[in-house]
């Protein structure tokens, strides 16, 4: 397998354009990658794509969409759907097409828009759909899901309700600096302890939103295209995980869990970030900055553990310690999180790995990692998805 | 399955089916068990096996009428369709309940006292008419109630 870097990224700021469609929004993307990267898109070998759950036709199709306003070139062009992993499972494909020599360069788009209102049931029939389970007989949003996970932690290890609101106050003040985020209020612990009760124990702050935007990444083993490029970063890893049998997490869709565990929670993720380490030869001691799926406040606690940054239920005592700050041991989402962009399926994998590549290229502004060199993206998707990313300068 | 178990009850219609019936011990989820890796599925129609398992002895069960609260949240908004119950049912509760054969069934919680739930409580299971149809019958769905 040859040494593969991503030469080129960009991004369409996160936030609610329902003026724009998701073609526009990608191709604003691609067209600041392409320049970041300094390659031409007849350059591009391979499109993989995330596909938008929401997006009809056209969003199930969204390769196809984009290659055709920069102009078709018959090249392979892959979508794929891995829920909130969805830009992991494309950027894993760019990644193994290039890796591989198949092709020297490919692009991984994420793109994706948020219906109007909450997220729902997406069929009507059970017996194809189990999804439409928890909607029907249960009442289930998936925050729904997170409280109850959240809860256990209450119970089990003592994290209180100021430990979630503290994750918006400290992640908030990282969004108010990030040109693409898009909550920019920096928050007090007092005003997220009185924000309103969604799902008890998690609060309104304490959940992200749904939005909308754009990611894209354009990775090459050309040698030419890695030297001519600004501060190219490689990848060390980039791997994808189920959920393991035995996993006792209650997963959204799901309406059962095993009582006994055999497998660690969230083991889908587990999954991801082992493969990673093993493959990349680094482990979490090795690594300064971390953007990890934090769809709440309980997220960002489980996830420190769930990839082995502390051990099991320390997590809050991490965060205490303002060890998870900027320029504490590990800095954890240093981009404002989705806590401040909030979640856009298709495109938030994606995302995550631009801000990694971002503060490892020193691009990151006031919100600068000192001495960044090596970078992880951690993804969570519905239904056992998972994706780790490794970057290396 | 025997005489006394019930895919309906009079006046009442579960708004999915297969997922629970009335028995003279209560309401019991319907499940299924392979005893070649030891699970328990739920709904009965999604095998979730053992990785390895020769998925020969699969049959469906029901299971105990009672469990314990392990885990529960207490929703203050309320769910968007299709979820459909009569009035504002909100803030309600709803718990994931552990059974004796080792399976955790998620659900809603009736409970007026919502500020007592606590993880390890005694609980059943019980039927919760969410709308009425237009001839007149109870729609429900399966939920959990803790024992007193």
């Amino acid at each position: 397998m040859r040494e593969v870097y991503i030469i080129g990224s960009g991004l369409h700021p996160w936030g609610k354009f329902p003026e724009k469609n998701f073609v526009e929004m990608g191709a604003v993307a691609v067209d600041r990658a392409l320049q970041d990267a300094g390659v031409r898109w007849e350059e591009i070998q391979a499109i993989m794509s995330g596909i938008l759950i929401y997006g009809g036709n056209a969003g199930h199709l969204s390769g196809q969409y984009i290659e055709s306003v920069f102009g078709e070139t018959g090249v392979p062009v892959v979508n794929v759907y891995n829920a909130c992993a969805t830009g992991s499972a494309a950027v894993r494909m760019a990644y193994n097409s290039v890796a591989a020599g198949e092709v020297d360069t490919a692009i991984a788009i994420g793109v994706d828009f948020s219906p109007k209102g909450f997220l729902s049931a997406k069929s009507d029939d059970p017996r194809q759909d189990r999804d439409v389970l928890r909607w029907y007989m249960a009442g289930m949003p998936n925050p729904v899901y997170w409280a109850l996970e959240c809860r256990k932690r209450f119970e089990n290890y003592g994290d209180t309700p100021e430990d979630l609101a503290r994750v918006k106050v400290l992640l908030s003040q990282y969004g108010a600096e990030n040109p693409n985020a898009r909550y920019k209020k920096r928050f007090t612990l007092e005003e997220v302890l009185h924000s309103n009760m969604v799902c008890d124990p998690l609060r309104l702050f304490e959940i992200c939103a749904t939005s909308d935007g754009a990611a894209i990444v354009i990775i090459s083993a050309d040698r030419q295209k890695i030297k001519a490029a600004d501060k190219p970063v490689k990848i060390a890893a980039t791997t994808m995980g189920s959920a393991i049998y035995g996993d006792p997490t209650i997963r959204i869709s799901a309406l059962s869990s095993p009582a006994v565990a055999e497998a660690p929670l969230l083991s889908e993720s587990y999954s991801a970030s082992r493969q990673a380490y093993e493959k990349a030869g680094l482990g979490p001691e090795d690594i300064d900055l971390l953007e990890l799926p934090d769809n709440s406040s309980w997220h960002y606690l489980q996830y420190l553990e769930t990839c082995g940054f502390c051990g099991e239920g320390e997590a809050a005592a991490l965060l205490r310690s303002g060890e998870t700050e900027i320029d504490g041991k590990i800095a954890v989402c240093p981009s404002g999180g989705f806590s401040s962009f909030g979640e856009a399926i298709g495109a938030q994998a994606i995302w995550q790995i631009v801000e990694v590549a971002n503060q490892l290229r020193g691009r990151a502004g006031t919100r600068q990692v000192k001495n960044a060199r090596v970078g992880m993206a951690q993804t969570y998707g519905l239904m056992g998805n998972s994706g780790t990313t490794i970057l290396t300068i | 399955m025997s005489m006394e178990i019930m895919e309906t009850m009079e006046g009442k219609i579960p708004r999915l089916p297969d997922l629970f019936v009335w028995t003279a011990e209560g309401v019991k989820i319907r499940s299924a068990v392979c005893r070649d890796c030891n699970t328990y599925f739920f709904p009965e129609y999604h095998a979730q096996h053992r990785p390895g398992c020769p998925r020969q002895n699969v049959e469906r069960v029901l299971l105990n009428n009672r469990g314990r609260l392990a885990s529960y949240t207490i929703q203050h908004y309320m769910c968007p369709p299709p979820f459909k119950t009569t009035g504002d049912i909100t803030p309600y509760g709803i718990g994931l309940v552990e059974f004796p054969e080792g399976i955790c069934i998620a659900g809603l919680i009736m409970e007026s006292d919502l500020e007592s739930l606590k993880i390890g409580l005694p609980m059943e299971t019980i039927d919760y008419t969410l709308y009425q149809d237009e001839a007149g019958n109870d729609v429900v769905t399966w939920a959990f109630r803790v024992i007193k």
